[in-house]
């Protein structure tokens, strides 16, 4: 008998996200059947971003997301410099990565420690034996003492980790989050020799934390649940649109750009990216559109409608973002395509983002400017790609007198978590979960397993929606969790 | 690793001093502490961007984070830490909400709209019918960030969702005190917590209920950049020189809060922290005003002279 387990909202994810699987015994084996990823809305953003000036665009998107602002920051200020006509000094550049690496750092930190390690282990002492971590599940693979211990321990220990990434960003970003120095034309705060030092001794002691606490407990966690390196693979298909400039015409990047598509490499080129809304609640001439040309018309009784996602694909195809696909695409990581591999690619990212952080320390010059200032084109169309923490991010911007017109943004979220596409192609978690296991339908933890492996962040997806009585069933920014098992 | 309560009772009272508590409120502080069991939390996110959640986080000057979640806070209903989810998640929020007393903390605004279907906390409930159901039994109720004081960021022009802070929804109740910020600083709701738990009473507000222990002062009256240089007031060229910023887009002279004191992401206990929004030589965007973002717009101007 199938039994139908809605998952809605998931908890320690950012924001909101709607999981449905479908659990059926398939040769003697209860596991996912069907998997529908309703992601939530249609976002009020771009909206309230239209009429204003062009400038204000990166204190604007930063409040997309808490946990990932740094990323939008940076992917406004790169649209904002191409339609400027403006280069940043190389400090400028320098000082723009080392914010992103801190903001990476805290992110991939958080996501392992705080967001996803709760769902292995089963703590039976101090110090997460009260709220907030009390109720938890109880399932029948959690890792119990002294292994549940010592993870509740680092657990504590990252906090304060994740805390000194953030103060690390702030001594060039102002504050965290939502930094304040970010602006057309490079980054408003200097390098000074005292700030470059503060900057390293942080680097330091979290470069050991990296090497020392969390890699090995990312291997840890991956020796001790080998089975998720066959669980969660998803299309398959990787893409990256590249970050970290590396030189002052950004084609040089610590993370290339690139796509590896039905087992093969291939070049990135943006014109490639299309929307699809056939099964998102968006009208028919929103979709098979490049963000570009990007129109969101809401539809919110469409028949065929599950998502207030669009379905973003590139060359026709769903790809997988995130720490994988750009580890997978420099050439660093080939283990394979799974939930555990995400949580050991994204760890190898830590660290090799952190070593290479403290190298760029080295190309500032203390002192020198960071900032070229430049002025407002009365027109301009313009695109900015970067990745965010959890994969490639897209801004692209229409300035018309002066003032945005259209602002179109895209997240890694929208791709990992987006709904079936025009050729009935299911999402990257969608496909990922096929074929899940699921022992105990009541406490279907390895189907959150799978689903924060991605480190969706639906924050990312929101803000407008339009009422609707489907609206009221599945909406949320942030809450929850699973409903229950609820038999069909 | 286990922090102890002796070590977060030093800790709070570095704080409090810092907060200019006096000594008879540390001694107060010690009592309550140890007299009572932690002070219930629950914690409801509208619409934003969990940036407030993440601020808190950032912890480290009056308490560190990981100290009030392990040792001195009882957190009921959180949704970005907590390890529960679904039914057993939403059993946890009622079931702390059936015994009155706790604090009631709301980050993100209220989408009005639609009937409050815009924002829904769990299945059954709306962010608009929950903030007063909840609210009901709080002892006190914190709106953190500038999205639940006043509608932020969130509640932007055109305001689609017809996004409200929480006074809005529920009135200038008594018991509620607004702690903006985009984000909110963590010392700001950790020194207002420890402010309830010592004096069992709301601090002293001022006319948008903000502490005025931390919003009592205006920036530009603090701000190292306005008498630069053997006290002459210089201006700013542009971004990222020396100067004031009045004319490139700075609100200092329109915003209140001790930023300029207080700084962010603080280094240890006790400690100030380690830049600012103008220390970095970028302009203040007023962003615990509560008319940001729209009143405080454009951020940046470039006319760098009066």
């Amino acid at each position: 008998m199938p039994t139908t387990i809605t998952i809605d909202p998931l908890t320690r994810i950012e924001g909101h996200l709607d999981i449905e699987v479908t659990v059926d015994t398939v040769q003697g084996q209860p596991q996912v059947v069907s998997a529908r990823s309703g992601g939530s809305m249609f976002r009020g953003f771009e909206l309230i971003l239209v009429g204003r000036d062009p400038r204000d665009a990166g204190i604007y998107t930063q409040r997309i997301c808490g946990v990932c602002p740094v990323p939008h920051a940076m992917a406004a200020c790169l649209t904002l410099d191409h339609a400027f006509g403006v280069t940043p000094p190389d400090n400028g550049r320098i000082l723009r990565n080392l914010v992103l690496g801190a903001n990476y750092i805290d992110s991939h930190l958080l996501h392992f420690y705080h967001l996803s390690v709760l769902d292995y282990i089963r703590t039976s002492g101090p110090p997460l034996d009260r709220p907030p971590w009390l109720p938890r599940y109880d399932v029948g693979d959690m890792v119990g003492s002294p292994t549940a211990d010592t993870l509740a321990q680092h657990y504590v220990s990252a906090l304060q980790m994740r805390r000194k990434a953030h103060q690390m960003g702030a001594l060039f970003g102002g504050k965290l989050p939502h930094v304040g120095s970010f602006v057309v034309g490079g980054c408003t705060e200097i390098a000074t020799a005292e700030k470059i030092t503060a900057f390293r001794s942080l680097l330091t002691d979290i470069r050991n934390f990296i090497t020392d606490v969390y890699l090995p407990d990312a291997l840890l966690l991956a020796s001790l649940f080998p089975n998720y390196y066959q669980l969660g693979r998803g299309p398959g298909n990787l893409l990256a649109f590249g970050a970290f400039d590396l030189n002052a015409s950004g084609t040089s990047k610590l993370f290339p750009a690139g796509r590896y598509t039905d087992s093969a490499s291939g070049s990135f080129d943006a014109a490639q990216i299309l929307e699809q809304v056939t099964y998102s609640w968006y009208t028919d001439a929103s979709g098979n559109k490049n963000p570009a040309q990007g129109v969101t018309q809401p539809y919110a009784d469409k028949p065929a409608g599950y998502s207030w996602c669009k379905a973003p694909r590139y060359a026709n195809k769903p790809h997988e973002l995130g720490p994988l696909a750009r580890m997978w695409l420099c050439g660093e990581y080939n283990h394979g395509i799974s939930a555990m591999d995400r949580i050991v690619a994204r760890a190898r990212e830590a660290k090799k983002l952190a070593d290479a952080m403290d190298g760029w320390l080295n190309g500032l010059v203390p002192g020198a400017a960071s900032y070229a200032p430049s002025s407002i084109p009365q027109q301009a169309t313009a695109m900015g790609l970067t990745e965010a923490p959890r994969g490639g991010l897209g801004h692209w911007m229409d300035i018309t007198n002066s003032h945005i017109s259209r602002y179109q943004v895209v997240t890694p979220s929208a791709w990992n978590a987006s709904p079936q596409d025009n050729l009935s192609q299911l999402g990257p978690i969608e496909a990922g979960l096929m074929g899940v296991p699921v022992a105990d339908t009541t406490q279907p933890i390895e189907v959150i397993r799978v689903v924060h492996s991605f480190d969706p962040c639906m924050a990312c997806a929101v803000h407008v929606i339009r009422p609707g009585e489907r609206v009221g069933e599945s909406r949320v920014l942030i809450r929850g969790g699973v409903t229950g098992a609820q038999k069909v | 690793m286990r922090i102890l309560r002796r070590d977060f009772l030093k800790l709070a009272a570095a704080a409090a001093a810092a907060a200019r508590l006096a000594p008879a409120a540390l001694a107060a502080l010690k009592d309550v502490l140890q007299a009572r069991d932690a002070p219930r939390v629950i914690w409801l996110q509208g619409a934003g961007c969990d940036g407030c959640a993440v601020s808190l986080l950032n912890s480290i000057n009056y308490a560190s984070v990981d100290d009030l979640l392990v040792n001195t806070l009882d957190v009921r209903f959180q949704n970005n830490v907590m390890a529960a989810a679904g039914d057993l998640a939403v059993g946890a929020a009622e079931a702390a909400r059936v015994q009155p007393g706790y604090i009631l903390v709301v980050e993100g605004a209220i989408p009005t709209g639609a009937s409050g279907k815009y924002c829904r906390l769990w299945p059954g409930l709306s962010m608009a019918d929950g903030l007063p159901l909840y609210a009901a039994n709080a002892a006190y109720i914190i709106a953190l960030g500038t999205c639940a004081s006043y509608g932020g960021v969130s509640g932007g022009a055109p305001n689609p969702t017809t996004a409200k802070g929480v006074s809005q929804v529920i009135g200038n109740d008594p018991r509620l005190i607004n702690v903006p910020g985009c984000p909110a600083n963590p010392d700001w709701l950790v020194g207002t917590i420890t402010y309830l738990l010592t004096n069992n009473q709301v601090p002293p507000l001022d006319a948008n209920r903000r502490p005025l222990l931390y919003f009592g002062r205006r920036v530009h009256d603090d701000c190292f950049n306005r008498h630069k240089l053997c006290g002459q007031p210089v201006l700013a060229g542009q971004l990222s020189s020396d100067g004031c910023m009045e004319y490139l887009g700075c609100k200092g002279k329109k915003t209140y809060s001790d930023c300029p004191m207080r700084r962010w992401n603080s280094s240890g206990p006790g400690q100030f922290g380690v830049n600012w929004c103008i220390g970095a030589r970028s302009p203040c965007l007023g962003c615990v005003n509560p008319t940001f973002p729209d009143g405080m717009s454009p951020f940046y101007v470039y006319s760098p002279t009066p």
